[in-house]
């Protein structure tokens, strides 16, 4: 059965032609590169590499962002691509929203003319890749007291510390990383090749699989005095690139759901039990509305929140809260979606375990749910509940 | 030097058709795209562009919503844009039709022209050879690919042991089967500057062609019958009677 896109108050009406025609264009490449070969890709646990090439070539890579190269799409549109790229596999879109907006992004903002001619349209063409290090083994939800640290030598920058759990690491020709220097939050450009630096792989991960993701190390690693970005200190830069990649997943989480929405419905129509179909079953149809439910909830909060973004009229916390929202539902059906398909449901025949098991990660990353939680809280209350002295 | 490529717009294959009033009905289809024929004569016209130059014009006769596969032909290259505006397309006969998509073309100046050679929906098979005929222009049909060969082309298509390559000069027309590559996806800039271009439109008025009377009609429209049910079979004391039904009514073993 093809995939037909759950759109229940057909919410991409409110597109613009140019947002559906990209939303076509990444459908159709999901459908025809990404489907038949994403099951393949997880058991190898590699990222195919023409994937890639063909982000380039389609030019979504940092699609909101303006000049050097990029598309300058809106972020609506943005948002389209992460949930038609989700719809394939998280981790798909994993890699799309760390080159956008963990990579490109904070070049692009906070960069110097210099580096942004000089990286972005590489980037943007996905010639090069980039990975993102902020979170550190003992540092994830509270990336504030990080350790790792880059001194100033005179003529060159010295790094010292390690990043972990950065998707695109081992693969990537740049790295953006987050160090503190004299006690300041400051990010840095960093190559594959700079003297000191290693990016060994993460293996043994039941989620993301068809995702690299890596530790990124730094031994007495030295950099150019002009890889520092200029435009940024403390943790508004990191944060800065998080709330563009959250709004992207808060897109993407709505792919993922409509993928085991739309592998739900088939399959509950076409699975005779007791001599009927189980869609034919109160409990079943119970489970299916919930999830049109939901999906259609996540998709107008996804649009609102796109044409809050391009109107230059959103704050961090609604980000936060479609961000976990949205991963919030889709996980819940998925998990759904593996009930109606029985023990089909944990085969790789369907998408449904893949989805579920991705988007365990997915609510941990940018922000865990939790968290999330918390930023909303802070901004209820006016009282920030992260920390206190015990 | 141009080249025309006639695109027709035609139910998704994938969407769902409904009969009503003894017609499809329209309005119950869920999404409308390029006839699969033509996104292959679409591609070849834009691989001869890019071998050899010229300007690619797509063609689309049609309602308002033929504009959408306009701007998705310019997203993957098509350098102008042409839609002969009719709201009642079903209601032509396939000689009015030609008649309307053969004047567009000499507007267009195009001594080529590609297109499928049947569209998804009608299934007629006759635009290619009806419009070659009004043109005064050769016409190869079941294409498979084109290429530009001096001042002539070579043209590939199936033959009684296997395939020929058929040398012909402009003007001509190339009706085209399963091409040898799929139609290329568009890029974001492609669909930006899609956006912006300008589509020609025309009325038979405009392209000064004296429709006249359609000379079919159609009668009726109606769904394929349901396939009868299958049979079911269990247990080993079944296995003969299977085998038998296979060999003498499926005749597959």
């Amino acid at each position: 059965m093809p995939y037909e896109a759950l759109d229940f108050y057909d919410v991409d009406s409110l597109l613009t032609e140019e947002e559906r025609m990209v939303r076509d264009m990444v459908r159709d490449f999901v459908d025809k590169e990404v489907i038949p070969k994403i099951e393949h890709a997880c058991r190898d646990g590699v990222f195919p590499d023409e994937w890639r090439v063909a982000l380039g070539e389609m030019m979504v890579l940092g699609a909101p962002l303006k000049g050097y190269g990029c598309p300058g799409l809106s972020y609506t549109a943005y948002g389209v691509i992460c949930r038609e790229l989700e719809r394939g596999d998280s981790g798909l879109r994993s890699f799309a929203s760390v080159q956008g907006s963990l990579a490109m992004y904070p070049i692009w903002d906070f960069g110097s003319e210099e580096q942004k001619e000089y990286y972005l349209p590489k980037m943007a063409s996905g010639e090069w890749v980039g990975c993102f290090g902020l979170t550190e083994p003992d540092y994830g939800s509270n990336p504030g007291d990080m350790i790792t640290k880059a001194e100033d030598m005179g003529d060159h920058y010295l790094l010292n510390g390690a990043k972990m759990w950065i998707t695109n690491g081992t693969i990537a020709q740049v790295a953006i990383v987050w160090a503190k220097l004299d006690g300041v939050i400051r990010g840095f450009i960093v190559e594959k090749d700079d003297p000191g630096f290693s990016a060994p792989e993460m293996k043994g991960k039941h989620s993301l699989k068809a995702s690299v993701t890596s530790e990124l190390v730094f031994q007495d690693c030295k950099i150019p005095k002009n890889r520092i970005l200029p435009g940024v200190k403390g943790l508004r830069g990191p944060f800065s690139c998080l709330n563009n990649a959250r709004f992207g997943i808060s897109w993407g989480a709505v792919g993922a759901a409509q993928a085991c929405f739309d592998s739900s419905k088939d399959y509950a129509l076409s699975r005779i039990q007791f001599t009927h179909p189980i869609a034919s079953y109160q409990l079943v149809q119970n489970k299916l509305s919930w999830m049109l439910r939901e999906i259609t909830k996540a998709q107008l909060l996804a649009y609102h929140l796109g044409q809050k973004k391009d109107a230059g009229t959103w704050i961090p916390e609604h980000i936060s809260l479609a961000k976990m929202n949205n991963v919030d539902i889709a996980l819940e059906i998925a998990r759904v979606a593996r009930d109606i398909h029985g023990a089909n449901g944990i085969l790789d025949e369907y998408c449904i375990m893949r989805h579920m098991a991705n988007l365990e990660s997915v609510k941990t990353y940018e922000g865990t749910h939790d968290i999330h939680n918390l930023i909303l809280g802070r901004h209820i209350t006016g009282i920030q509940a992260f920390t206190r002295d015990l | 030097m141009s080249i025309a490529v006639l695109l027709k717009q035609v139910p998704d294959t994938t969407a769902k058709i409904s009969i009503s009033g003894n017609r499809v009905d329209e309005n119950s289809v869920s999404k409308w795209s390029m006839s699969p024929y033509d996104e292959y004569a679409l591609e070849a016209a834009l691989k001869l562009k890019e071998s050899g130059g010229g300007n690619v014009v797509a063609i689309s006769a049609g309602p308002a919503r033929c504009e959408k596969l306009l701007r998705d032909a310019a997203a993957v290259g098509a350098d102008d844009l042409i839609h002969i505006m009719n709201d009642d397309i079903n209601n032509l006969d396939s000689r009015q039709l030609q008649k309307l998509l053969a004047a567009a073309i000499s507007k267009s100046n195009s001594s080529i022209v590609l297109c499928g050679k049947q569209a998804a929906d009608t299934n007629s098979g006759s635009t290619g050879p009806g419009v070659a005929e009004i043109l005064g222009a050769s016409c190869m049909t079941m294409v498979s690919e084109v290429i530009s060969d001096g001042d002539s082309y070579l043209a590939t298509r199936p033959s009684a042991s296997g395939h020929e390559k058929v040398s012909v000069s402009a003007p001509c027309v190339f009706a085209f089967d399963k091409g040898i590559t799929e139609m290329r996806r568009p890029n974001v800039r492609g669909i930006m500057m899609a956006k912006k271009k300008q589509i020609e439109v025309f009325s038979a008025t405009d392209l000064g062609v004296e429709l006249g009377a359609s000379n079919v009609t159609i009668n009726s429209h109606s769904p394929p019958p349901e396939k009868p049910p299958g049979q079911r079979f269990e247990g080993a004391d079944s296995v003969s009677t299977v085998v038998a039904k296979l060999r003498d009514e499926a005749n597959v073993i």
